[in-house]
């Protein structure tokens, strides 16, 4: 068996998605913008792309607990907040008022 | 058994899975931890202003250019998964292929500023500026920010690839170069947080 290709296809399958999903966000804001449900749907791109990148390009999955947390934590942070703000927004203003 | 001696035999996966393996070295994680508190904090102001001030966010985006921010979006995924090569690359004792992934990472990622500084004379063009109003201050400092971010990652981008051409890495030992690439794709996922948020949701 022919190892030494082994690896790319996943970095360059990885690279692709990403890429799409760029363009695809774009497209959203153009057809969707009145939706909803579009905020949920950017959630879940910039949670989906962040995870990307964290496995296939820094490998988080063979990484130590630590730095996989940190990742995580940090990916899934700005997509809760959008939901938050998109569905909860004038709550969040009063919480955050001074 | 079969699969795990071809897991074995394959230079280009990462090293055996131990226990707490870091990948690059712990310095760049403590930089890198601290880099996404920092940006989390500015992504809180963000959502504050944003639940704030819905509408300005919401007609904020539509005034901004979408071409600059794709093309910074692809510019920077681009440039990660070159770099990401050029590791896989030095894992597999392959030094040429791996300068050649890292300068063309390189490449890819000077075009950011270049696309920064041309969005910035689009910007000023159109009357956009830092006191606009609140989406396009905070969207001034987050964007800025990261860009200063990017510019360290460019710097350290130069660094390790004149280690790399005075034979500093091996396929052994190639921790500098890793922790560069995590670095940069690190900077790389901030990015992939703040283009939607600016250039998506109108």
């Amino acid at each position: 068996m022919n190892t030494k290709n082994d690896h790319f296809p996943q970095l360059t399958a990885a690279w692709l998605v990403l890429v799409i999903l760029t363009l695809v966000s774009l497209g959203l804001s153009e057809w969707f913008r009145a939706a909803a449900w579009l905020p949920l749907l950017v959630a879940a791109i910039i949670w989906f792309k962040g995870a990307l990148v964290a496995r296939c390009f820094i490998e988080s999955h063979v990484a130590h607990p630590f730095i996989a947390r940190v990742l995580k934590t940090f990916i899934v942070l700005a997509p809760l907040a959008l939901i938050a703000t998109a569905f909860y927004g004038a709550t969040l203003a009063r919480w955050a008022t001074l | 058994m079969r699969s795990q001696a071809i897991l074995d035999s394959n230079p280009w996966a990462p090293p055996p899975q131990t226990e707490k393996r870091i990948p690059g070295n712990k310095g760049i994680w403590v930089g890198i931890t601290c880099e996404f508190i920092e940006f989390a904090v500015l992504f809180i102001v963000y959502f504050v202003a944003r639940a704030h001030f819905p509408d300005a966010f919401q007609q904020g985006a539509d005034r901004l250019s979408r071409v600059s921010g794709t093309i910074i979006t692809l510019l920077m995924v681009t440039s990660s998964f070159f770099i990401a090569c050029s590791v896989t690359t030095m894992r597999a004792g392959r030094r040429q292929a791996s300068i050649y992934w890292l300068i063309a990472g390189l490449l890819v990622a000077l075009g950011y500023p270049v696309a920064k500084y041309l969005e910035i004379q689009w910007n000023l063009a159109h009357g956009i500026n830092g006191e606009s109003g609140i989406f396009f201050t905070v969207y001034y400092y987050l964007t800025f920010n990261h860009l200063v971010h990017a510019t360290w990652g460019i710097l350290g981008i130069l660094w390790v690839l004149a280690r790399l051409l005075f034979r500093g890495y091996s396929s052994e030992d190639y921790a500098g170069l890793e922790a560069l690439a995590c670095y940069w794709h690190a900077t790389d996922i901030i990015w992939l947080v703040i283009f939607p948020l600016f250039y998506v949701l109108a």
